[in-house]
């Protein structure tokens, strides 16, 4: 080299590494992580795609059996209601693939490097150790999370049938993070978790340890208590119709001031009714007694409207959350010294 | 252009100091050896250099001015850190293409012609390969990178003496072609001696002794003598370290007139790098350094 003497600016400030090029290291160092991921859902989503085409077909022949409600029809439409079982349990299981999946790519990204101390080797390199730590953390969270939505595509074609028969509301919680923008959003989250645990734990297994329970708190808050507060329920008098189930969030009496009363008090007044009503196995009968004694029961409930709009806000705000923890993430590796 | 110049570079870790108030500039086309006792901040050191740490205190610069970790010393920089970590589940050829791929500069011929040289097969894993291929594999990722600095940290700690005797023989082809500083921490001070034509010695967090080697060994002297009878004037020689037994005295001193005869009935010896650094690193209160900063010899265990 001869231009020793006088470098140039664009010399000093040399052109980073390409983007590309630290996308192969990326896909270079994570190829087996993200083949387990894509076995994962692939095997998974296989076995929604065969089980999801009978289900449409015994969908098909249940609803275009005449006439409806025969003897005839209630044989055919047997096979649908079998394999409405299997999907609940199916669907339950299901809950725990984002967290498999976002923890086990995201806790070892930076965790191994910082256990087995090639973390020394690669943040010496010309790339520079912001970009290498932006490129690997984007390009996994990327893929992991647009192979989540694919799934949970694939996871609302396959219970479509079930909500066409209103068997299950849109807003029921064990089928709520399976659908829409949910499913893509926790795993996310879950990446994330793992992500910046690792960079703060140091060590891979306890750094799944510790994002798996992170997550596991997360959801099952959020969908304990969370959710429901992400608009203000719709109140009734009486009981929200049980054709288009909505979700129903709490239920009270008021009494004659029309204040609202405790659950004891409304006990006391069905014990001293009369036996005509205590033994009748309709439950107007109580209401119709507790209305003509001035209680009124309510009920606060999110409609099924609310399906998309509640979507967004829970997408959003853990889409937020993913960030901030995969930017801290960054910011730690960038930081360390 | 100095390659590496820290100024009341300190660094603190959780609870204790690792460096203390280092002051050093190490000018270019040196091999510089740095040694210490185990704790003595020699990694802390070689890491700030490379902008892996940030100092607590104090300034440092490399490559004649670029602050660590900023792209032109990362670019300028090749580093084998200690027990050489690379990815153990990745094949030599894989290694060379992650590094290439991280690197705006790279040179595969050099890697793949050096790798030739030293029968390390492309294909075989990075975990297969022995201490010694592993060694000599990360200082090919560095030197493809044609540094203008190559820092090693403890690179021989882990090879046996072939192995050893190999890596520096590769080490100083590198300098003998391209002209690249080396930095390079260790405590085999045999080897060291081959190569080094620079010293820093390092103790408890602060330099103390830094110099080029040959300038090193012309000012200082072994003084031999009878026990009994240490000279009166050895309160003016600068002891470095005295010992010897019931009847003979060694005295390592340090002096400006190496041409100086030796005292009456004394006899003055030259030292080598090994027993110079030895005599240092038993007195942790005594100093070499270059310039002003030099101070006064206060240690003096001489026998009465």
């Amino acid at each position: 080299m001869t231009a020793v003497a006088a470098p140039a600016p664009a010399a000093r400030e040399p052109r980073p590494v390409p983007w590309t090029r630290l996308a192969w290291v990326t896909w270079r160092q994570h190829r087996v992580a993200l083949a387990g991921v894509a076995v994962l859902l692939g095997g998974l989503g296989l076995y929604l795609l065969i089980t999801g085409l009978q289900i449409h077909s015994a969908y098909t022949a249940a609803v275009s059996c005449h006439p409806a409600g025969s003897a005839a029809c209630d044989v055919i439409s047997r096979p649908f209601a079998s394999l409405y079982h299997t999907a609940q349990i199916v669907s339950g299981l299901l809950q725990v693939v984002p967290v498999l999946v976002g923890v086990f790519a995201g806790a070892p990204v930076l965790a191994r490097e910082l256990e087995s101390g090639t973390f020394r080797f690669a943040w010496t390199q010309g790339c520079g150790r912001l970009r290498w730590a932006v490129a690997k953390l984007a390009l996994l969270a990327v893929a992991v999370t647009a192979g989540a939505a694919a799934f949970s595509l694939l996871f609302s074609w396959y219970y479509q049938p079930f909500f066409a028969e209103r068997l299950d509301g849109a807003l029921a919680p064990q089928l709520f993070d399976l659908r829409a923008v949910d499913f893509a959003a926790w795993t996310l989250a879950a990446f994330a978790l793992g992500a910046f645990a690792g960079v703060v734990i140091r060590r891979t297994v306890p750094a799944i340890v510790a994002s798996l329970a992170a997550w596991t708190g997360l959801n099952f808050a959020t969908a304990l208590f969370l959710r429901k507060h992400y608009q203000t329920p719709l109140t009734i008098k009486g009981s929200p119709s049980y054709y288009n189930p909505p979700w129903v969030v709490s239920q009270w009496y008021t009494g004659p001031a029309g204040t609202p009363v405790s659950q004891q008090t409304i006990r006391n007044l069905i014990a001293h009714a009369p036996a005509s009503v205590r033994n009748s196995v309709n439950p107007a009968e109580a209401t119709a007694y507790l209305s003509a004694h001035h209680f009124t029961m309510w009920s606060a409930y999110q409609p099924e409207s609310r399906f998309w709009p509640f979507q967004l806000i829970e997408g959003g705000w853990l889409l937020v959350l993913s960030l901030l923890l995969i930017g801290a993430a960054i910011w730690l590796v960038r930081r360390r010294a | 252009m100095n390659m590496i110049e820290c100024s009341g570079v300190s660094k603190r870790y959780r609870r204790s100091w690792a460096l203390r108030g280092c002051t050093l500039a190490i000018p270019g086309g040196r091999v510089v050896a740095l040694v210490g006792p185990n704790g003595a901040g020699k990694t802390t050191l070689l890491h700030l250099t490379v902008g892996l740490l940030a100092p607590t205190a104090g300034r440092i610069s490399v490559l004649g001015g670029e602050h660590p970790g900023s792209p032109a010393a990362l670019d300028g920089i090749g580093f084998v850190a200690q027990d050489t970590p690379l990815y153990q589940n990745l094949p030599v050829a894989g290694m060379l293409q992650l590094t290439r791929n991280l690197n705006r500069r790279w040179d595969q011929q050099l890697a793949e012609a050096r790798l030739a040289e030293l029968h390390i097969p492309l294909d075989r894993k990075v975990g297969k390969l022995s201490g010694g291929q592993q060694a000599q594999l990360a200082l090919t990722l560095a030197l493809a990178r044609h540094p203008q600095l190559l820092v090693l940290d403890e690179p021989l700690a882990m090879l046996d003496p072939l192995a050893r005797y190999d890596f520096m023989a590769s080490v100083m082809a590198a300098v003998a072609d391209e002209a690249v500083t080396v930095v390079l921490s260790s405590h085999a001070l045999a080897e060291l001696e081959r190569v080094a034509d620079y010293l820093i010695v390092l103790t408890r967090g602060q330099v103390q002794v830094a110099g080029e080697v040959e300038q090193l060994l012309a000012t200082h002297r072994t003084l031999t003598g009878p026990a009994s009878h240490v000279p009166d004037d050895a309160q003016r020689l600068r002891v470095v370290h005295a010992g010897g037994g019931q009847a003979q005295a060694h005295l390592l001193v340090r002096t400006d007139q190496p041409g100086q005869p030796p005292p009456d009935g004394w006899q003055s010896h030259r030292v080598s790098l090994e027993e110079l650094v030895l005599a240092y690193l038993r007195e942790p209160g005594a100093a070499a350094l270059p310039g002003p900063s030099a101070r006064a010899i206060q240690n003096s265990g001489i026998p009465a």
